[in-house]
C-alpha cells in the first residue's frame, strides 16, 4: 500500500531535503517541522516510480513524530524490507529523508538529553571500525559525516571521501547496527572556507595543504558542534593520533602506528577541539583496523583509500586549478641569478624541492627552488642551494609554548629541532624545500604543541 | 476489484468455456490418429479452422493454429524471413514482431522502420517510399496495444500488392474489434491472432492467410498444422479460439463506455485525432503512469502503464516516442481498456478513485516541483 496522506510539502519547514536524478529522473523531496528535537510534522513530495514513492510514503509515516536521531536510523535495508523494489530506488528516498534531517541540524536543531557519542564516519574502513567498537561497548553511537564539495568535473568523484557514494556506505555501517547517521550538507561552507582559500594560494604560488587547513579550521569544528547538538561530549574520529594533556592543555599526540601517524594532519586543530576528540585507532595499526574491520564483515573493510586531495576526486591539480581561474601562462624557468635556462607553461603548481616537469639540461640536477609569480618564473637550482635554517612563520598557534620545539614541516617529514621568535623558525640544521603554504607542526616530542603556516623561507 | 485491463487479456466468456469443456473431457483424443477417439477430436479441429477461416475471409487451409499470438507472429517473420531480404516495418510494432526484427537486425538482416505520425498512424506516404519490389516482407499491425490506434491496413495492403510485397498483420488487438478480410490483403499475405485477447483461452493463437503456405516451418516435428506448426492439435483451445472470435459482441458498448471515461476526465489521449479500438483509452496524465497502476492496484482497480521503470533504469515506451510524445509524458501515459462485460458502474466507481488518486499524486508530484 502507498499511502499518500503525507503527500505534499510544509511552508517555512525547519529541515528541507532533496534528491534524485539519475537515470530514472526520480525526484523526492522531504520537509519536516522540528519541535524541541522532534519531528512534529512531516510532509514528503514525490515524482518518482512506484517503488521510490513506496519508500517515501512509508519513511515519512515511520519518522512521523519521532526524533531527529530515530529518524536518522531508518535506512535502505529497513525501507526495502517493508516496500519491496529495487535498492537503487529505494536509496533515493532515503537520501532525501536524510538530506531533511541533515538540514534541520545545519539549520541549528537539536534533541535533547545527553550521554551519547558522535562518531565522524568518513565512508572509509578506520572510522567503520571506530563506530563498531562504539557499539560494542555501549557508548551510544551516532554516526555523523560531512558532505563536502568535490570538483564536479572530477574523473572519479565517487572515489572521494565525502562524496555522495561515501555518505551513503558510512550511513549503511551505521543502519546495520542500528545507530543513527546524520548527514551534513556543508558544500558550500567547504568550498568557501577550504577550496577557495587552496585557489588563492596556488595563485599566489603557494602550495597549500588543505587538509590541515580543513581539520583545524573547518571540519572538526563542525563535527564538535553537531556533537553539542545531539548532546554528545566527545566526537570519536578515525585518525590515526592520539590526544594527550600537557600542563593541563589537550593536545594532538603521534599514534603508534608510524606510517600511518596523522599528527601532522591535525596539528591546526585548537586545544578545546581537541579536549573533545577521541580517538581509539591511537595504539593501533592500520593492519589491526584491517583485521578488526574483515573480523566483523565490514563492508568498508575493502575500500580503497585515497590519499590525495579529496576534492580532486582523482583529478589533477593543474586542469583543475586552470578550471578554477588561475591564469597559467608560458614563462621562464630560470636560475638564481635571473639567466633563463628553459620555458614552463604555468609556473602554477611548481613546488619547492620538485625536480619532474623542470626539463632543462644541466650538470648537476636542477630543482625547484620557488616560484615567483609576479613574474611568472621557476626559479631553479642544484639541491645544494635547497636547503634553508629560518622560516617566517604566519597564523602562529602555540597550545603549550616551549623553549624548543621538534619542527615538522611537510607532511612525514623527519622533525628538526628549532627555535621560535617573533614568527621566525630557526632550524637547527638545513631543511630541504621549504615551501610556503605548508603547514609547520611545532611538536614537544611526539606531541603536537603548536601549529604555523610557512610564510616563505630565506635562503641561505 | 474492478479489471480495466482488457488489452493485456480479457476473461473468458461462458460460452467459449462451455464449448470448450467436451475436448478436455471426452472428446480428449489426438486429433491425428485415426480412431474413433481422435476422429472425435479431429471433428472438433476441423470445425474450429473453418469457423476461423470464414471470420476472417480465408480458407480453411490457411489457418496455423499456434500456442500464442507471440508464436504467430514469429512464424509470420521468422517463416518468411528463412530466405533472408529486406523487411520494411511500422516503428510501433508490439515486441512480437519487433524483438524478432531486432535480433534478424543484430544478425545482419536489413530492416526499415516505417515512421507514424503524432496521432500514431504509420505514416503511410513514407512507408510508401520505403518499400521497394524486392523487399521479403512488410509488417504493419492492424492496431496499436498501447493506443488503440487502427491503421490503416488497405492502404498498406495496396501498396504491397503492386510491389508484390509479402505483408504481415499483427492483428492480435486488431481482432478484438474489427472485421478483417485477409482475402483482400493478398496472396502471400499473413494474420496473427489470439483468443484471450478475444474472451477466449490464453495460450492459443492463429496465423491465418494465403501466405501461411509459403513460410518455411521454424519448428519440426510430427507434420500438423501443415507441418509449418507441428505438435499434438490443441483442439480445445482451437474451439475456444473459433468460439470467441464468432461470439465476439461488437464495440458499441466499449466505445460508449470509453468515451465516458475520457470525456469526464478531460485528460490529453493518445491518438485521440485517430480511429481507434472501441475499449482503449491511453491517457497522458501528467504524472508517472507507473506509480498511479499501483496506487489504482491499492485502490482496486487493475490498469496498465506503457513505460515502466525496470530496476533504475526508465524505459519510456518506444511506441509513444515514435509518436514524438516526450520521455515525460510518456512515463505518465496510463493506459485503460474496457471489456465486453465492463459496466458504466464500474467505469464510474474507476473515475472517483482515479480523481481522488491523481489529486493526491499531484500533491507529491508539485512538492518536488
Ligand atoms: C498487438 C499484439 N501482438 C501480439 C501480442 C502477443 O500475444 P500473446 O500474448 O498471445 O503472445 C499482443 C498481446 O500482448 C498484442 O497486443
Amino acid at each position: 500500500m502507498i499511502d499518500l496522506a503525507l503527500a505534499g510539502a510544509i511552508d517555512r519547514p525547519d529541515g528541507d531535503g532533496r534528491a534524485g536524478g539519475g537515470r530514472c529522473d526520480d525526484a523526492v523531496r522531504f520537509t519536516v517541522a522540528i519541535d524541541d528535537g522532534r519531528i512534529v510534522a512531516i510532509r514528503f513530495g514525490a515524482d518518482a516510480c512506484p517503488s521510490t514513492t513506496a519508500a517515501a510514503a512509508w519513511l515519512a509515516t515511520a519518522a512521523s513524530g519521532v526524533t531527529l536521531l530515530d529518524a536518522a536510523r531508518l535506512g535502505t535495508a529497513a525501507a526495502q524490507a517493508v516496500v519491496g523494489g529495487a535498492r537503487a530506488c529505494v536509496e533515493v528516498a532515503v537520501d532525501a529523508l536524510h538530506a531533511a534531517i541533515g538540514d534541520a541540524f545545519c539549520r541549528g536543531a537539536s534533541v535533547p538529553g545527553d550521554g551519547r557519542l558522535a562518531v565522524a564516519m568518513s565512508g572509509g574502513v578506520d572510522s567503520a571500525v571506530a563506530l563498531v567498537e562504539a557499539h560494542a561497548a555501549g557508548l551510544a553511537p551516532v554516526g555523523v559525516t560531512l558532505a563536502l564539495w568535490i570538483d564536479p568535473l572530477a574523473p572519479d568523484a565517487s572515489r572521494a571521501c565525502c562524496a555522495p557514494d561515501a555518505v551513503r556506505r558510512a550511513r549503511d555501517a551505521c543502519h546495520a547496527l542500528g545507530v543513527p547517521h546524520v548527514g551534513l550538507d556543508l558544500r558550500d561552507a567547504f568550498r568557501e572556507r577550504v577550496v577557495d582559500p587552496f585557489i588563492a594560494a596556488y595563485a599566489a604560488g603557494a602550495t597549500p595543504n588543505p587538509c590541515t587547513r580543513c581539520n583545524g579550521d573547518f571540519r572538526l569544528h563542525e563535527l564538535v558542534a553537531f556533537a553539542d547538538r545531539i548532546g554528545a561530549r566527545r566526537l570519536r574520529t578515525g585518525h590515526y593520533a592520539r590526544v594527550d594533556e600537557l600542563d593541563g592543555v589537550a593536545v594532538i599526540g603521534r599514534g603508534v602506528d608510524e606510517t600511518k601517524d596523522q599528527s601532522y594532519m591535525l596539528a591546526r586543530v585548537p586545544a578545546d577541539v581537541v579536549a573533545r576528540l577521541d580517538l581509539p585507532l591511537a595504539g593501533r595499526t592500520k593492519a589491526d583496523t584491517r583485521a578488526v574491520a574483515v573480523a566483523h564483515g565490514l563492508a568498508a573493510a575493502g575500500v580503497a583509500e585515497s590519499q590525495e586531495v579529496c576534492f580532486l576526486g582523482g583529478g589533477q591539480l593543474r586542469p583543475f586549478l586552470r578550471r578554477a581561474g588561475v591564469r597559467a601562462s608560458p614563462g621562464a624557468v630560470e636560475d638564481e641569478r635571473g639567466r633563463r635556462l628553459g620555458g614552463h607553461d604555468g609556473s602554477i603548481g611548481f613546488t619547492p624541492g620538485q625536480r619532474r616537469g623542470v626539463g632543462v639540461s644541466a650538470d648537476e640536477p636542477l630543482y625547484v627552488l620557488r616560484t615567483d609569480v609576479a613574474r611568472n618564473a621557476v626559479v631553479v637550482a642544484p639541491r645544494s642551494r635547497l636547503g634553508t635554517r629560518q622560516v617566517w612563520l604566519d597564523e602562529v598557534r602555540l597550545s603549550v609554548p616551549q623553549e624548543r620545539y621538534d619542527a615538522v614541516l611537510r607532511h612525514r617529514a623527519a622533525p628538526i629541532s628549532a627555535t621560535l621568535h617573533d614568527g621566525m623558525l630557526t632550524l637547527e640544521r638545513d631543511a630541504f624545500a621549504v615551501a610556503p603554504g605548508q603547514t609547520a607542526a611545532l611538536y614537544a616530542g611526539d606531541l603536537v604543541v603548536g601549529s604555523a603556516m610557512i610564510a616563505s623561507a630565506p635562503i641561505g | 476489484m474492478i479489471y480495466l485491463d482488457h488489452a493485456a487479456t480479457t476473461p473468458i466468456r461462458d460460452a467459449v468455456f462451455e464449448a470448450m469443456l467436451p475436448y478436455l473431457r471426452e472428446r480428449f483424443g489426438n486429433a491425428s490418429e485415426p480412431h474413433a477417439h481422435g476422429r472425435a477430436a479431429r471433428a472438433g479441429l476441423d470445425t474450429a479452422r473453418a469457423s476461423v477461416a470464414s471470420a476472417l475471409g480465408a480458407g480453411a487451409d490457411d489457418v496455423v493454429f499456434t500456442g500464442s499470438g507471440t508464436e504467430a507472429d514469429n512464424l509470420a517473420v521468422a517463416g518468411r524471413l528463412a530466405g533472408g531480404g529486406r523487411v520494411v516495418a511500422s516503428a510501433i510494432e508490439h515486441p512480437a514482431v519487433r524483438e524478432r526484427l531486432l535480433a534478424y537486425a543484430a544478425s545482419g538482416g536489413d530492416v526499415a522502420w516505417a515512421p507514424v505520425t503524432g496521432d500514431g498512424l504509420v505514416d503511410v506516404a513514407v512507408l510508401e517510399s520505403l518499400v521497394q519490389s524486392d523487399d521479403a516482407l512488410v509488417c504493419v499491425m492492424g492496431a496499436n496495444n498501447v493506443t488503440g490506434v487502427v491503421q490503416p491496413i488497405a492502404e498498406v495492403a495496396a501498396i504491397c500488392q503492386a510491389r508484390r510485397v509479402p505483408l504481415h498483420v499483427d492483428a492480435v488487438q486488431a481482432a478484438t474489434a474489427l472485421a478483417l478480410d485477409v482475402a483482400a490483403l493478398g496472396d502471400r499475405a499473413t494474420v496473427a491472432i489470439a483468443a484471450h485477447k478475444l474472451g477466449g483461452p490464453k495460450g492459443v493463437g492463429a496465423l491465418v492467410g494465403r501466405g501461411v503456405r509459403t513460410l518455411a516451418p521454424t519448428v519440426y516435428g510430427g507434420g500438423q498444422e501443415r507441418g509449418i506448426r507441428p505438435g499434438t492439435e490443441d483442439v480445445a483451445g482451437a474451439v475456444g479460439l473459433a468460439t470467441a472470435l464468432a461470439t465476439l459482441p461488437n464495440g458499441e458498448r466499449r466505445a460508449a463506455l470509453r468515451d465516458r471515461l475520457e470525456s469526464r476526465l478531460a485528460l490529453p489521449v493518445a491518438g485521440a485525432n485517430a480511429p481507434r479500438l472501441p475499449g482503449h483509452a491511453c491517457l497522458l496524465t501528467g504524472l508517472r503512469g507507473d506509480t498511479l497502476v499501483r496506487l489504482l492496484d491499492d485502490a482496486g482497480f487493475s490498469v496498465a502503464a506503457s513505460s515502466a521503470c525496470a530496476a533504475g533504469d526508465a524505459a519510456p515506451s518506444h511506441v509513444l516516442a515514435a509518436m514524438g510524445i516526450d520521455d515525460r509524458a510518456a512515463r505518465g501515459a496510463l493506459r485503460v481498456t474496457v471489456g465486453v462485460a465492463t459496466t458504466e458502474h464500474e467505469v464510474d466507481r474507476f473515475l472517483a478513485a482515479f480523481a481522488d488518486v491523481h489529486a493526491r499524486l499531484a500533491a507529491a508530484a508539485r512538492a518536488v516541483g
